[in-house]
């Protein structure tokens, strides 16, 4: 007989993966959310005349991009730095 | 305060709905072609080989967590319909259903959520809405309602019943089909759940149904009287029962029927499915383990037959079911549930 609420059931080797799934998954769906509701907000605006879904899906031109690059970098950096496994703070040896 | 608003709820359903079709789709029969490529002139038992395999953890994991985020968490539909508690309760406030006397909760049911459902069927006025809702989104294939339906017909081609009996019928979607086939039949229908008979009551309303009778009773100690019906059904009932329940289930079925009334039940038995092996037992036990269904393997273990035959019954038979047109072909890539059909008769 299964006790409720007892710990989550484990399926890799490693149950952190387990864990991070969870989170990864949670996130998809946030996403998913994210862009339904954008949609949402396109298609209103768009019968209200207030944008114009065509330019909104043209390429964006190199000097447009150019500016943003900052924001791009510092996107990209705050999702990858993990993977370089540096510390972010003075602190002791474990 | 709730952050949740129908349309993310709404589209959250619809990602895991998604991800479902996935699971259903691409990640099950990626893992069984990978399973029969291996499993010829293998030595290593299915379960180790199932189990070694690199796509079996998320698999395995889908199957758990999409149930899970489907229920519970921030877009599940526990926490949706809490939001429209005031509204549901007031639905449901006008429909009233007997218990049977001496009624009482078998200790099992309230011991563990079923289908990860938090709090099970009884532990919310308000679980038949949750559990209605999530029913809908149970098989990402078919539309789920259509089966039963399918069971219904298969059941009118055996029989005409005057006096029917649903039993572990929930929110009553097994017992409207057989309330709208056989529209003269006096049906009578029970559950241990008041939620889900209450909403019932309210789902039978809303499609002029009338002439179904809901009490809130045990399957297995009705109360009701001997030889009453000359049909005695239950759909996915048999393996939410422990043994001595699913045993005692089929001895009050016998008991309530006229001589030659049927008794027939709509489940799930691999055992009986084409093409059924070592591969497609270790999938069903698996899902039993990660659904939160305690007594799917309990049921695949007992002897039906056996035990219907000691009991009297006659014509009994024990068949797959095909909830669509190609489900039971013996190379149907796709998961899916092993229905299958329990059918017997008292002895005239």
């Amino acid at each position: 007989m299964p006790t409720p609420h007892a710990a989550e059931q484990v399926f890799f080797n490693d149950p952190a993966i387990d864990r991070l799934m969870g989170v990864t998954m949670a996130l998809a769906t946030e996403v998913y959310v994210l862009r339904d509701r954008l949609r949402a907000l396109e298609t209103q605006l768009t019968d209200k005349g207030a944008v114009d879904v065509q330019s909104l899906n043209q390429e964006v031109a190199p000097d447009a991009l150019a500016q943003h690059q900052a924001d791009r970098d510092a996107f990209v950096a705050h999702v990858l730095s993990p993977l370089l496994g540096k510390a972010s703070s003075l602190g002791i040896q474990p | 305060m709730s952050t949740v608003n129908a349309r993310a709820f709404s589209a959250a359903q619809d990602f895991l709905l998604g991800a479902k079709k996935f699971w259903t789709t691409q990640m099950y029969p990626q893992l069984l072609e990978q399973e029969r490529a291996q499993a010829s002139g293998a030595k290593v038992p299915v379960q180790e080989r199932v189990q070694s395999n690199d796509l079996y953890p998320f698999y395995a994991w889908m199957e758990r967590h999409l149930q899970r985020m489907k229920y519970a968490g921030r877009y599940g539909l526990a926490p949706l319909h809490e939001t429209q508690r005031p509204a549901l309760e007031a639905a449901l406030a006008r429909q009233d259903v007997p218990t049977v006397p001496h009624f009482a909760v078998p200790a099992y049911y309230p011991s563990f959520d079923v289908h990860q459902h938090p709090g099970g069927l009884m532990g919310d006025s308000l679980a038949g809405f949750v559990y209605e809702r999530g029913a809908r989104s149970t098989t990402p294939l078919d539309k789920h309602f259509d089966l039963h339906h399918r069971f219904t017909r298969q059941v009118g081609a055996l029989t005409t019943p005057r006096r029917i009996l649903d039993v572990g019928c929930g929110f009553g979607k097994s017992t409207r089909p057989f309330a709208q086939q056989f529209a003269q039949a006096e049906v009578t229908a029970t559950d241990l759940s008041m939620p889900c008979l209450k909403l019932a009551r309210h789902l039978d309303a809303q499609e002029n149904i009338t002439h179904v009778r809901y009490l809130q009773a045990d399957a297995c100690a009705t109360g009701l009287n001997a030889g009453g019906y000359d049909l005695v059904t239950s759909t996915m009932l048999l393996h939410e029962l422990p043994v001595s329940h699913l045993a005692d289930l089929f001895v009050q079925a016998h008991h309530l029927l006229e001589p030659g009334g049927w008794t027939v039940h709509l489940d799930f038995l691999p055992q009986v499915q084409p093409g059924a092996d070592g591969f497609s037992h270790f999938i069903h036990a698996g899902h039993a383990v990660r659904n939160n269904e305690p007594f799917m393997q309990s049921l695949a273990a007992f002897d039906l037959k056996g035990h219907l035959q000691s009991l009297g019954f006659t014509d009994i038979s024990i068949t797959p079911f095909a909830e669509n047109d190609q489900a039971l072909d013996t190379h149907y890539p796709y998961w899916r549930f092993p229905w299958a059909v329990v059918q017997a008769r008292k002895a005239l």
